[in-house]
């Protein structure tokens, strides 16, 4: 949960041309849709109008369940990759984990997208306390950081700790806007609908 | 070949997030329809509940919400109960502990339908005082006051009407009890939009209508419906509750009855009606 704000640029510029081409680009490009994002949503001014669904009192828990859905997936995503990387012990990677890895990450971004729509357009990017400051960073940072894993992933020559660096970024991103969000949200005002 | 699938990926995101901005946008112009709770602006829905009864009381003297508050009911979630100061000190219950202060706002205003009922309810807080009406169009009409102290609000109103709430910057949630029977929203903070229009929140007004002393409550939503009701004070032990006249945004009036009802707003950030 530590605050890792421009987690998104993490390019490490080697000096050969190869490998350096490979991640800078994506790495500008990723920075730039976290920008862009704060910038939005400093800019814009916040609406606190909000679509709500049916069943839930309002928008504020279903961006709290959606959220969680996200993080228990991005879970997924880590175990997932540590059986794909053989990391677990005694434990061979199936031949469905690669789909498993592919869809639940996949999910986990869809189903975080409207959270953040909903947050930047309805509560904007926000500084009046620590808890909110450090939400607002990850927020953008995650979008970053996950539009960089995105472009590097169908690359070829990476090395080889560009992938599992890029997706922890992303992880902790993500389950740190969990904690300052979702966990702060259900712990404050209630585990309901 | 998998270039396409991430970048399919980035781009459905893309998409689907347009499409929630787009749906936000155009979504205050529309009437609350379809997605909010069942029972959108009017009283459509009947909420088939006993609770119309909170508000059939006790003759007051119509008074807008006066300060003669009972502290002694936030008691009973608070130790640091009724010696709420103006700065609210953090003394809340459970949850977390760390920014606590920063989070909860000292003015604030709340509106929100109500789940599964039809009503709507706004709380305005202001300092360590706080205010709150629900009511659904029709039957129900609630208005309640108390103390606020450390984001924590315990208000009640007639016949045992009790409304607890926790407040933030903003949002809030909280439940509403009245004859045995809860009911839960939670509610983001009202925003206020620079506009012709009178802004969401709370408005009240009385009048005498044929002798009788009347008082009428609005809850002006986000999307620019809203529910009100309309109270009778008799003097008799039973008071016919009804559906509040439209309220014109425009001019902050409502006809009723033959006469011209002029709303104020309630409000926690201006301290309007405090």
């Amino acid at each position: 949960m530590t605050a890792q704000p421009e987690a998104s640029s993490p390019a490490p510029v080697p000096v050969s041309s190869g490998i350096g081409k490979l991640l800078i680009v994506p790495s500008l490009i990723g920075g730039l849709v976290a920008v862009a994002l704060g910038i939005y949503g400093r800019l814009h001014s916040p609406t606190g109008v909000v679509v709500n669904i049916a069943g839930f009192t309002s928008a504020g828990y279903v961006k709290s369940w959606l959220a969680t859905i996200a993080t228990v997936f991005a879970v997924v995503q880590v175990i997932s990759a540590l059986v794909m990387y053989g990391k677990i012990p005694r434990v061979t990677a199936p031949s469905w984990i690669g789909m498993l890895h592919q869809w639940s990450g996949r999910i986990a971004f869809l189903v975080a997208v409207p959270v953040a729509v909903n947050c930047l357009y309805a509560l904007g990017f926000q500084t009046y306390s620590t808890r909110v400051l450090i939400h607002s960073l990850l927020g953008c940072a995650f979008f970053g950081a996950f539009t960089v894993k995105m472009l590097i992933l169908p690359k070829r020559g990476l090395p080889g700790w560009a992938l599992p660096v890029a997706g922890a970024v992303v992880f902790t991103l993500l389950v740190g806007l969990w904690f300052t969000s979702a966990f702060w949200f259900f712990s404050t005002f209630g585990i309901h609908r | 070949m998998k270039l396409n699938t991430s970048l399919v990926t980035l781009l459905t995101g893309l998409v689907l997030g347009a499409g929630v901005l787009v749906t936000s946008a155009v979504w205050p112009s529309g009437t609350s329809a379809a997605v909010t709770s069942p029972g959108g602006a009017y009283g459509t829905t009947s909420p088939a509940s006993p609770v119309p009864a909170a508000t059939t009381a006790a003759p007051t003297p119509a008074a807008s919400p006066s300060p003669t508050v009972a502290p002694a009911t936030a008691a009973s979630t608070s130790p640091a109960t009724a010696t709420a100061t103006a700065t609210a000190p953090a003394t809340a219950p459970a949850a977390t502990s760390s920014t606590r202060q920063a989070d909860v706002p000292s003015m604030a205003d709340y509106v929100s339908q109500v789940k599964g009922g039809g009503a709507a309810v706004a709380i305005s807080v202001h300092g360590d005082k706080a205010v709150a009406y629900i009511c659904n169009g029709h039957a129900v009409a609630a208005w309640l006051k108390g103390s606020a102290v450390g984001g924590t609000l315990n208000l009640t109103g007639k016949n045992g009407a009790h409304l607890s709430l926790n407040y933030r910057k903003s949002f809030a949630a909280g439940s509403f009890a009245a004859d045995g029977t809860k009911y839960r929203f939670s509610a983001p903070l009202v925003h206020r939009v620079s506009s012709v229009l009178r802004p969401p929140g709370l408005y009240e007004a009385t009048g005498v209508v044929h002798g009788v002393m009347i008082k009428a409550g609005w809850i002006v939503l986000p999307n620019g419906s809203q529910i009100g009701s309309v109270e009778y004070e008799t003097g008799f032990s039973v008071l016919p509750t009804a559906q509040a006249p439209v309220l014109n945004l425009a001019t902050g009036t409502a006809q009723y009855d033959g006469i011209t009802l002029v709303a104020s707003p309630i409000s926690g950030v201006t301290g309007s009606g405090f």
